[in-house]
């Protein structure tokens, strides 16, 4: 007996569905921990335009290959997914518009076109296609054991060049007009972090589906900005975050047939979030109204020698 | 054969979205001092800077450090940016900015370990901000802020230090600490460029200044430069400072 058999038998599961909850797991820890730079960014729209913009992506790869296989699927989501990416920075580069306003562009279109290719083929009836649909709101019933552990994979390496790059990462973010000055990339290392978000957006399609998984990437850093003020900290808190909403809204939906896993994934995702507003020790709600009903305790703000 | 300027800029010329801001800039500095970048709002000081330090590409001309061009010698350029220009609720305390400065000692990959620690702590402390180390920046009063932004600064160990409006908005206590520290820097026989818009503090404050209003108007001497008809032509079509100017040119000439 493998070891992956027994950790599954211990806790009562089948071996595919052990794998693919600990491929859940490991997707939303390295969502969380990447998302943590594109939140300090101020970037977390562009996630969320990759995300919608993985659908047409699928579809053309279904229609091309006529595979049901999730890593050509994932490969075709990743391609559009770049290259909406492009099309946001061509629009900022060579017209006037701006980022918001691009970013929505962006979404709205690959999202009506992904829509409308994937129920094209359903509605001609092309065999397999329905499956297609569950890449909007997620479903991890149809993974295998391979495809749990390339999902695996993708997330520990994203993990490990967080982890290896958080110097150069955090000094672009916090202060990219220094770090150019300093002789840093700062366009490279910006891209990179925007690809890891790509990547992770992509590789979370199963967990949360292209309409939510955004939420995977921005919830868990913004709950884990409201416990402490540290970078590294924060990195840390919302790899936890996500993998616990990550794992929570997996499991609700295993347990209530005919609810798709994304849903789920955000509710568990926003609870975090709840919570991390009303009770973080400083920035939390409940801690500013007590500081206000005693404002002379105060002295944080007074200029000192 | 003469050593090369410390710093020369020869034509720059900066556009954004094909509008230029600056045109055919020239400019040499020669040896150690103060030396302040004066103009109206808009005039392009800041973008000078950012032109020098490769931050803004340039549509012309070209600048050189010690008659190399900047990649050769970006360790020994130093640059504190404008206040505005980061976020100040961002999850780091005032020691974990200052060790950005060293940063570039480090190159890649390498962590900041004890040695950077003890040095970073060394140079909150010369700017008066030791006890505040551990404090989220956030929570730091505006000329605290820049204080932290000047320690950094001194932990590149640059020998040209550039600085985007150090004085701007800041309490007078960190004012002089500021003021301070960047003489000290000067008598240590390094170049400190600073952008300034307050014309009264100027005059009394900077050996040599350059005034500058898209274009370059005058540069030299502090007492030859900041003459009535340069200011004059510097802040043409601004008449709200007028007045100021006045008294500025008054208290030009009161300092020996």
């Amino acid at each position: 007996m493998s070891l992956l058999t027994a950790a599954a038998h211990v806790l009562g599961l089948s071996p595919n569905t052990f794998v693919v909850t600990v491929g859940m797991a490991a997707v939303g820890m390295a969502a969380g921990v990447v998302g943590c730079f594109s939140v300090l960014r101020r970037r977390a729209l562009v996630g969320d335009a990759a995300a919608h913009a993985t659908l047409p992506g699928v579809a053309i790869a279904f229609a091309i290959t006529g595979s049901r296989g999730l890593p050509v699927l994932l490969l075709g989501a990743a391609l559009s997914a770049v290259a909406s990416l492009g099309v946001l920075v061509l629009l900022r580069r060579f017209t006037r518009t701006r980022e918001d306003a691009a970013t929505a562009i962006v979404i709205g279109v690959s999202f009506g076109v992904g829509v409308a290719l994937i129920s094209g083929l359903v509605a001609r009836g092309v065999p397999g296609s329905g499956g297609l649909e569950r890449f909007l709101l997620g479903s991890t019933a149809s993974l295998s054991t391979a495809d749990a552990t390339m999902l695996v994979v993708v997330s520990l390496v994203a993990m490990a060049l967080v982890a290896a790059f958080t110097k150069e990462a955090t000094l672009v973010s916090f202060d990219p007009g220094f770090a150019a000055a300093a002789g840093w990339p700062v366009w490279w290392i910006d891209f990179a972090l925007v690809a890891l978000t790509a990547v992770m957006v992509v590789v979370g399609l199963p967990a949360a589906g292209a309409v939510l998984v955004t939420a995977l990437v921005v919830i868990p850093p913004v709950a884990a900005r409201q416990w402490t003020d540290r970078v590294g900290v924060m990195l840390v808190l919302a790899g936890l975050f996500g993998l616990a909403a990550s794992l929570l809204g997996v499991a609700l939906s295993a347990t209530i047939p005919g609810l798709a896993t994304g849903p789920m994934v955000v509710l568990a995702a926003s609870a975090i979030f709840t919570v991390s507003l009303l009770l973080a020790p400083k920035r939390g709600l409940l801690a500013i109204a007590m500081r206000a009903r005693q404002p002379l305790s105060l002295p944080l703000e007074r200029a000192q020698p | 054969m003469s050593a090369p300027p410390l710093l020369e800029l020869h034509d720059v010329t900066v556009a954004y979205h094909g509008r230029p801001v600056l045109w055919h800039v020239d400019l040499a500095v020669q040896s150690p001092c103060l030396f302040g970048i004066i103009g109206p709002n808009g005039a392009g000081k800041s973008t000078l800077i950012k032109a020098a330090l490769g931050i803004v590409p340039l549509v012309e001309g070209w600048v050189h450090f010690w008659g190399k061009p900047l990649d050769q010698v970006r360790g020994r350029v130093g640059y504190v940016p404008q206040r505005e220009s980061v976020d100040w609720d961002f999850p780091v305390r005032a020691i974990d900015v200052v060790l950005m400065g060293t940063y570039h000692r480090l190159g890649w990959l390498r962590r900041v370990g004890r040695a950077e620690r003890e040095f970073a702590q060394a140079c909150l402390d010369r700017v008066g901000m030791a006890d505040f180390a551990t404090r989220q920046i956030g929570r730091l009063s505006g000329g605290q802020q820049q204080r932290v932004f000047l320690a950094r600064a001194l932990a590149q160990q640059a020998e040209i230090y550039f600085l985007d409006e150090p004085l701007a908005g800041v309490d007078a206590q960190s004012q002089q600490q500021i003021f301070r520290v960047l003489s000290e820097l000067r008598d240590e026989g390094k170049l400190v460029l600073i952008v300034h818009h307050d014309l009264r503090t100027a005059a009394s404050w900077f050996d040599r200044v350059a005034l500058v209003d898209m274009r370059l108007v005058a540069a030299g001497p502090t007492a030859d430069v900041l003459s009535r008809e340069n200011l004059a032509r510097t802040y043409s079509g601004h008449h709200e400072v007028l007045d100021e100017l006045g008294r500025a040119v008054e208290a030009g000439r009161r300092t020996p």
